[in-house]
C-alpha cells in the first residue's frame, strides 16, 4: 500500500498532469488532494475548471482521487453562499476585488456544488490527512508553528501522523510531547497526579502541485513501513516534464 | 487578595444570593463572573440587574450570546438531542420574558477578562461553547492557557467545579526522522493552572448546592466552595413559569441528566 497525498493544485492544470505522469512509475495504491484544487496563484492562465473536471473524470488507468475541501475551495463557498462567510474577506484581503472576481468567473455553479459534496478530510488507520487541520482549514501548520500548536492539533486530530497542505511547504517534523503531570482536585479532593507524556506524533507537510510555477511538490506515504518522502516535479508547459 | 469567582447563574436569583452572602462571609474583595447569566432559571431579569447593581466584571457566556445573536450554533452546543430540545424551549421562554435593556447589557459583555497574569473565559479562549473538562488532554489544556498568555485559566461551562494543575511540561520538535538532529523547538513550562468555577445555579456534580471558587492571589491556593440554598424555591418558580419541569428535577438533584458529548472539545464554527 503506498499513497501519494497532494495539495495545492491551485488551477495548475500543467503541475497537476505532471505528477500525474510522475506517478505511474510510483505504484501508488491511494491519491489523496487535500484541497486547493482551484486558486489564482498556480498559472498564469488558471484552469480550474479543466482541473476539476480532470479530478472528477480521471482516464480508465489512472486511480481515482480522494478529494477534501481547502483554502480556495471554501473561498468559492462564501461567493455562492452555500456556506462560510457570504462576502468572503478573507479572499478580499489577499486578492482583492479583481480576485474575488477572477475565482467567481472560473469557477462554474455546477462545479461549486461539487467541491462542496467533498470530504472535510480523511481518518485513515492512524492517519489524518487534511488541508488545514481539525482547528480550521486556513490553519497553516510549519516547523516553526509553536510547538504548543502543533501538539494541541495532533491531539484533536487523534492521530499519529497528520498530513496538511495548508503552507505549501513539504516538511516533516516529529513532536514529543515528553512529560507533564496532572493533578486535578475536585469537590471530593485530590486525584492522584497523572503523567501525561506520550510517545512522538508527526507533522506532515505534502508540498504544493501548483503554486510555483514550473516545479510541482508531493509526498508519497507508505502506511504499512512508515515510509515518507516527497517528490519534485520540475515541469513547464511548452517542454514536458523532468522528475528530479 | 482574596478573588470570588462564579460561573453559570443561568436565572437563579436564589443561588446568586445564596453565593454573593458567602462571598462576602468569606471576605472576598473582588468578583468576577464567567457569564451565562440566562437560560435554563425562571428570575434572568433578576440576576442580570443584580450582577449589574454590583458592577461585577463579567464575560458572555453561550446562553447570553444566544440571547443576543439569537439561535446560531450547531447541534454540538448539546450533548443530546434531547437536551437540545429543552434547550431551545429554554431559548425561547428566556428570549420572550428578557427586558431590551438586559439583552443590550448582555450584548456588551466581553469574551475575555485579565488581571495581571490571571485569564477568566467562560468556555476556553477559542470559544464560549468549548467545554475544558478535566479529564482533556493535558497538553491541549496547556495549549489554551499558552494562548491566553496566562499562568492562571478560570473557566466555567462545565458546571463542574476544579482546580487543575499542569506541572512540569517538556515537548520538543524536530525536523525530518525523528531521531535525527537537535530539537527545533524546546517548550519547558513550570506549572500552568485551570480553574473550573463550577455553577451558581444550575451545579451538575451530584448536589444541588451552589459551587463557585474563591483564589487567592497572594497564596495561590484555590478553594472550591459549595453553598446550600433553598433550591426548592427555584424549583418552584421553574413550574409555575412554565419551563420544562425536568429543569427543577435535574435542578434538585445537581445533575445534567443528558448523555456525555461525543466530542467535547469541538469547537462550534457557525
Amino acid at each position: 500500500m503506498k499513497w501519494a497525498i497532494l495539495s495545492g493544485i491551485e488551477g495548475n492544470l500543467a503541475a497537476y498532469e505532471a505528477v500525474l505522469k510522475d506517478l505511474r512509475r510510483r505504484q501508488v495504491t491511494e491519491l489523496y488532494v487535500l484541497g486547493d484544487v482551484v486558486g489564482l496563484r498556480g498559472a498564469s492562465e488558471n484552469d480550474n475548471e479543466a482541473v476539476i473536471q480532470r479530478l472528477r473524470f480521471p482516464k480508465t488507468d489512472e486511480l481515482v482521487p480522494q478529494v477534501c475541501v481547502g483554502w480556495w475551495e471554501e473561498q468559492c463557498f462564501s461567493l455562492h453562499g452555500v456556506s462560510g462567510m457570504p462576502e468572503a474577506p478573507e479572499l478580499m484581503a489577499l486578492a482583492g476585488g479583481d480576485g474575488v472576481k477572477a475565482l467567481w468567473e472560473s469557477v462554474s455553479r455546477a462545479s461549486v456544488g461539487w467541491l462542496r459534496s467533498q470530504h472535510f478530510g480523511f481518518h485513515e488507520l492512524d492517519c489524518l490527512l487534511i488541508h488545514g487541520s481539525t482547528a480550521g482549514y486556513a490553519d497553516e501548520l510549519t516547523p516553526e508553528t509553536p510547538a504548543i500548536e502543533l501538539c494541541d492539533r495532533l491531539i484533536r486530530a487523534d492521530a499519529n501522523h497528520l498530513f496538511c497542505g495548508r503552507s505549501g511547504r513539504a516538511f516533516e517534523c516529529w513532536v514529543t510531547p515528553s512529560r507533564l503531570t496532572s493533578t486535578v482536585t475536585t469537590l471530593d479532593g485530590p486525584q492522584a497526579p497523572k503523567d501525561q507524556g506520550k510517545t512522538p506524533r508527526r507533522v506532515v507537510g505534502v508540498g504544493s502541485v501548483g503554486r510555483i510555477p514550473g516545479q510541482a511538490t508531493y509526498t508519497l506515504y507508505s502506511p504499512a513501513s512508515n515510509q515518507l518522502s516527497f517528490r519534485t516535479v520540475n515541469y513547464s508547459k511548452a517542454k514536458g516534464f523532468a522528475p528530479v | 487578595m482574596k478573588l470570588a469567582v462564579m460561573s453559570c447563574i443561568h436565572g437563579n436569583y436564589e443561588a446568586l444570593n445564596a453565593v454573593l452572602s458567602d462571598i462576602d462571609a468569606q471576605k472576598a474583595e473582588q468578583i468576577y463572573c464567567l457569564g451565562d447569566l440566562v437560560g435554563y432559571g425562571p428570575d434572568p431579569n433578576a440576576v442580570v440587574e443584580m450582577i449589574r447593581s454590583l458592577a461585577i466584571p463579567t464575560c458572555q457566556g453561550c446562553w447570553d450570546e444566544d440571547i443576543v445573536e439569537g439561535l446560531n450554533a450547531c447541534e454540538c452546543s448539546y450533548p443530546s438531542q434531547l437536551a437540545e430540545q429543552r434547550g431551545r424551549i429554554a431559548h425561547e421562554w428566556t428570549n420572550d420574558v428578557i427586558h431590551p435593556e438586559v439583552r443590550e447589557y448582555l450584548a456588551t459583555l466581553p469574551m475575555t477578562l485579565r488581571k495581571d497574569n490571571l485569564c477568566f473565559v467562560h468556555g476556553s479562549p477559542n470559544s464560549q461553547h468549548e467545554y475544558l473538562l478535566p479529564s482533556m488532554d493535558g497538553f491541549a489544556v496547556l495549549e489554551r492557557l499558552l494562548s491566553a498568555d496566562a499562568d492562571v485559566l478560570f473557566c466555567g461551562h462545565t458546571h463542574v467545579p476544579y482546580d487543575r494543575r499542569l506541572e512540569d511540561a517538556a515537548l520538543s520538535v524536530k525536523v525530518g526522522a525523528a531521531d535525527n538532529g537537535e530539537p527545533l523547538q524546546q517548550l519547558q513550562v513550570p506549572l500552568k493552572r485551570i480553574v473550573n468555577a463550577g455553577s451558581v445555579g444550575e451545579p451538575r456534580h451530584g448536589r444541588p448546592n451552589a459551587t463557585y471558587v474563591i483564589y487567592d492571589t497572594d497564596t495561590t491556593q484555590v478553594t472550591l466552595r459549595e453553598v446550600p440554598y433553598d433550591y426548592h424555591k427555584t424549583c418552584e418558580a421553574i413550574i409555575e413559569k412554565g419551563l420544562p419541569p425536568i429543569f427543577a428535577w435535574r435542578l434538585a438533584r445537581g445533575v445534567e441528566f443528558a448523555e456525555r458529548a461525543d466530542d467535547p472539545s469541538h469547537v462550534c464554527e457557525r
